[in-house]
This record gives C-alpha cells, structure tokens and sequence, in this order.
C-alpha cells in the first residue's frame, strides 16, 4: 500500500517538474515592445570579489539605451570591490559613479549599501542588481519594456553559467533548474508575485509609496517584501522573460550549502505550511525512499535509476530552452538534487543565517535579528523561570 | 597604491588553471600589476626528473614560447584591466633535504637560465638581464613538509644577489625576514583559484616594469596585505 503510495508521489512529483518546464517555456516566448525608453538609474550594492565581477560592471557599462547611470554603491573604501569599481569609473566616467557611505542604518547589509546610492540617483526609474549579474546589451531595453503603466515592479530569470569547481557546479545546476522553474510556476500558474532580487526595476514613487528602503531595512528577503508590498498596492509585478546571467565559476561546496541552506530558511519563513509541497519538484528525493520501502530489490534499484535518468533528460531539456551548457555536469544531477533535499530539511531545525560574513537569526516573514551565541537557551531558561516563578 | 601579486603558477608548470584564465581571475578582481612565474625545474635531481616526466616545469625547449605567451596575454591584461603583467619563472632547486632546496623568482626575464647551474651563476644571469631575484618561501611553512630554506641558511653569502625576500608567501608569514630588515615582498605563490586570497604587496609607484623594479629594490613605498574577498 505504502509503496504504490509513492509510485504515485513520484508520478506526480515527475508530472509537477513537467508543468514547471511548460511554464518556463510560455515564460521565454513572452514578448514586449518598449513604448517609451525612459532614463533609468542602475543601483548596484558591491561587497566583496564576486567571480567575474570587472566583465559583470563592465556588462551594464555596454546597454544599448539611450541614457541611464550606473552607482556602484560600497560600505567602505578598504572593501576589496572598491579597486575594480574604480577601474571601471575611469574606464566609462560618463556612465558611472561610485557611493562609499556607511552612515544608515539597516540591519540586511544590501539594503543599508544601497540608501545613499538612492538618494543621490538622478532618474524616476531606478533599478536594483547584484554585483555578480553580467547582461546582455539589450536588459536595459528589454526590461524596461516589459514595465507598463499599471507595473510597479518588473524583476528578471536568471541562470547560473561559468560553473568551473564542484561548487559552481551544482549551484548552476540548481539555479538552472529547481529556482528558475519554481518562479516561472509561481507566476504563470500560480498568479504569485516573484521578485528576485538579482534585478528589480521600479519607479520612485511606486517604491516610496510602499515605504522605500524603510519596509525592507530590517528582513532578509527584501526582494520578496517588495514585490508583496506592491503587489498589495495593487501594482502587478512582471516576471521579464530576458534571461540575465549570474556568474558563478569557483564556488566552493561549502557557499553553494550556504547560500542554498539561507534560500531554503527564506522559504520556510514565507511559505509556512506550503514549504512542506516543495520535496514534490524533486523526483530523485522523493524515489529514493523506494530503496528503503522495497529492499534494494532489483525492481526498486531500476525505479530510481529510470527516475534519475528522467531528471537528468528534463534538465537538459531545460538547459536547451535557456541556452546554457551543462555538458559532463549533467552527471551531478542526481546528486545536487539529494543534497539539496537534505538542505531542505535544516530550515525545520535551524534558523541561524550567515550571510556575506554578517551572522542573523531569521524570523516571520524574513525578519532578522543580529545572532547572539546562546540566545535561544537563554530564552528558554528564562521562560522556565517565569514559569516556576508565577 | 598598487595592488600586486609576483608569484603566480599556470597550467605551463605546475598550476591548475590556464595562463589565460588566470590573468582574468586576477584582472577581474582589480590587480594592478601581476607576475607569471612558472616553475623551472632543475633535472639533476629525482624530484626534478619527476617534474620534467610529468611536464610540470618549463624547459628550454618551450621558453620562448612561454614567454611569448605571457607576453601576448599582458597586452590584452593591459587593454582590458589596465594590468601590467610581468614575465617570470621561479627556478627551483628540489633535493629531497629542505637545507639543500631554494626557489627563486626572476622577474622580467628575457632568456632561458639553465636552473641546474650554480646559484652565483643564476643570479649573475639574472642581473645581466636586468631582472629582478626575489627569494621565496625561504623559511620554514607551516604544513610543509618539504622546505626551501638553502637561500637563508647562506644569506650571508647570497644575500647581496637577492633584490627582495618573500616576507608572507599565501598564508605564511616569515617574521625573520623583518627582524633582519630585508628588502621585503608579499605573494600568493597561486596554483589555483582559491589562493587569490592571501597575502600581497602593495607598491606606491608608476605602473610600469622598471618603477616596479625599482620600488621592489629601493623597498621603499612597499607594504603587505591580507587580500581577502
């Protein structure tokens, strides 16, 4: 009984990672024509090397648009990103400019970055990106186009390319797959709103309208919050089918754990009860229990391995619709899909974040609270105390 | 100031990562000014053989086209980075004793330098090119087994070729260097990519290989820093 219960778990887990994949192609076949280029404002928060970051700045340097600025925005002059962002100043004086400010205050690190780089851009449109993002010379045309009058926020896919370590491996391979198809589910079946936060463009008065950077100073997933808020305005938030790029070449295992481990608090922290649908997009982990209701029968080895191989066909398929190149890499599916769903339990037990060096303990709805060691023990002996106490 | 590296390993020997790429990492990372020096190994020994077997070390024979290489590729580090990127190789001296081994970096070399030769020989070839001699890792590493301590151990005797010492060689730091008040530099002695975070030099000069030369000489305007992400 229990056995056929997960054939059928893992028929539908195989059926929801195929509608995943049909959302991700009406994704791509979108389309949209710019009706008016207005002049946009790039903010980019910098912290730290990211792999490829001059071609990533030079990348936003290169925007066939008629007119936008680009504010590299730093803590402190001392951060070893201050060198490259100086390079590419010289090198496009006309187009870029550099923000050291660390006065305000704001507990997520990306957002405080990104304050003073606000108050000093010149354009109604601005638009957040990461550091580690490289772009086509036609993002800025064709994101913008995709922002109609009713848009408040117009946010992009991304993919992960330049895998060259283990590491950067399986983070492409995941972002390749698992993210980029959640977030074309969520939004062409599911009506959600997804920002992402690798590329947000926004109105000024959209965004204040919502409280600015004030909203989201003190939450993990800025992003997320800020497509909520606009979305609760009334303001759609567009998933722009232009692919950008996240660059991702020698990530060690350890940082692809880390970051995958932090996203998967994050969607335990929103999501609530619905974060327990999410090992059905994952028919490797789900196939692997067939092992252990069934022995490792011949019956139950073939079962998982017919399941693997169809995980790894989708994934190319998937890889075709994006144009990414995953080649020998597509061995390591399996294998990123089974780490990730370990990854997916730690979320339930641990809510400590480690975040560009910076050490969080994360609440409802991505609120965040500077980690103190031994907090929780202390909290819980002093409710016993209170108890015995009272 | 200028953010440097001088110590850095390619495919070519014994490096992970191509000489093109390589000049990216760094390129994309900011440096200012880097040096190639690939190994050259010496035969007379079973750890040299070793190396000429399995072609971890640059020979007479692919000198030129090394150099050449690396030549083509600061062009194109100096156009897109704004990188100066200096040709090099570091001469070792492998013998089974640490007390018997030293490697040596030659920077701006022009012709091959037979590594099998004396170390006066080395060395006075190296100033009739006009290069630079650097000694490296010369004291004791942390985790090594094997050391490159021959160079210290007569520094009294070789001292006066040497132009700087490696005072911090990736995550080592060699304090004697200090004490003695030797002419100093900093590199990340780089065979793959995770060791661009380490130790560097910082040089308050011209970009350009004589201001280098001549700052890493004089050892004035010269500082060290822990590069880190």
């Amino acid at each position: 009984m229990i056995l056929w219960l997960l054939i059928g778990l893992i028929s539908m887990s195989l059926m929801v990672y195929a509608l995943q994949i049909m959302a991700l192609r009406k994704k791509i076949r979108e389309n949209y024509t710019a009706i008016e280029l207005p002049p946009v404002s790039i903010i980019k928060p910098l912290k730290g090397i990211d792999d490829n970051l001059f071609d990533n700045l030079e990348s936003f340097c290169r925007q066939d648009y008629p007119k936008y600025e680009l504010i590299l925005s730093l803590q402190h002059k001392d951060d070893p990103a201050y060198r490259v962002a100086e390079k590419i100043r010289n090198k496009y004086p006309n187009i870029v400019k550099i923000v050291v400010d660390n006065s305000h205050k704001a507990l997520n690190p990306k957002v405080k970055n990104m304050i003073q780089a606000y108050e000093i851009s010149s354009y109604d449109y601005f638009l957040i990106s990461d550091s580690n993002v490289f772009v086509e010379p036609d993002y800025l045309r064709k994101t913008v186009a995709a922002m109609s009058k009713d848009t408040g926020l117009v946010t992009n896919l991304i993919m992960g390319v330049g895998g060259k370590s283990l590491g950067a491996k399986l983070e492409n391979l995941q972002l390749n797959s698992f993210i980029i198809l959640s977030v074309c589910f969520l939004d062409k079946f599911l009506r959600m709103p997804c920002s992402i936060g690798k590329s947000m463009l926004m109105r000024k008065k959209d965004f204040e309208e919502i409280g600015g950077f004030n909203s989201v100073k003190d939450v993990l997933a800025e992003d997320y919050i800020i497509g909520k808020l606009m979305h609760e305005k009334g303001k759609k938030v567009v998933l722009c089918s232009h692919v950008i790029k996240n660059v991702n070449e020698y990530w060690s295992i350890k940082r692809f754990f880390n970051r995958h481990t932090r996203w998967a608090k994050i969607r335990w922290k929103i999501a609530g009860l619905k974060y327990f649908t999410e090992p059905l997009g994952n028919p490797v982990f789900i196939s692997s229990f067939l092992p252990l209701l069934d022995g490792f029968s011949r019956i139950s080895i073939i079962g998982v391995l017919t399941v693997m191989s169809l995980k790894v066909m989708f994934d190319l398929y998937v890889s075709r619709i994006i144009k990414s190149e995953i080649g020998l890499s597509s061995i390591l599916i399996p294998f990123k899909d089974l780490l990730t769903a370990f990854m997916w339990f730690i979320p339930l037990f641990n809510c400590k974040i480690n975040w560009r060096d910076n050490l969080y303990t994360i609440g409802r709805n991505t609120i965040i609270m500077p980690y103190e060691k031994g907090k929780s023990i202390r909290l819980i002996f002093n409710k016993l105390k209170a108890a015995f106490a009272s | 100031m200028l953010l440097c590296d001088f110590h850095i390993h390619t495919k070519y020997s014994d490096g992970s990562v191509e000489l093109r790429k390589v000049i990216d990492i760094f390129g994309q990372a900011g440096f200012d000014v880097i040096a190639i020096t690939d190994h050259v190994v010496n035969g007379d020994s079973m750890i040299g053989k070793f190396a000429y077997q399995f072609g971890l070390t640059i020979t007479e024979k692919n000198f030129n086209e090394y150099i050449e290489h690396v030549k083509y590729e600061a062009e194109r580090a100096w156009n897109k980075y704004e990188m100066l990127v200096i040709p090099g190789v570091e001469i070792s001296k492998n013998y089974v004793s640490s007390e018997k081994s030293a490697h040596i970096l030659i920077l701006d070399i022009k012709e091959f330098i037979p590594p099998c030769e004396s170390y006066e020989f080395i060395f006075l070839e190296a100033k009739k090119q006009n290069a630079l001699v650097i000694a490296c890792h010369p004291h004791q590493m942390k985790g090594e087994i094997r050391n490159t301590l021959y160079l210290w151990n007569n520094r009294d005797k070789y001292g006066k070729y040497i132009d700087a010492w490696e005072i911090a060689n990736r995550d080592d730091v060699f304090s004697v260097i200090s004490l003695m008040k030797y002419p100093y530099i900093a590199n990340s002695d780089f065979h793959k990519p995770s060791h661009l975070y380490s130790w560097k030099t910082l040089l308050n000069c011209d970009k350009n290989i004589e201001s280098v030369k001549k700052c890493i000489k004089l050892n004035k305007g010269v500082a060290i820093t822990l590069f880190r992400g």
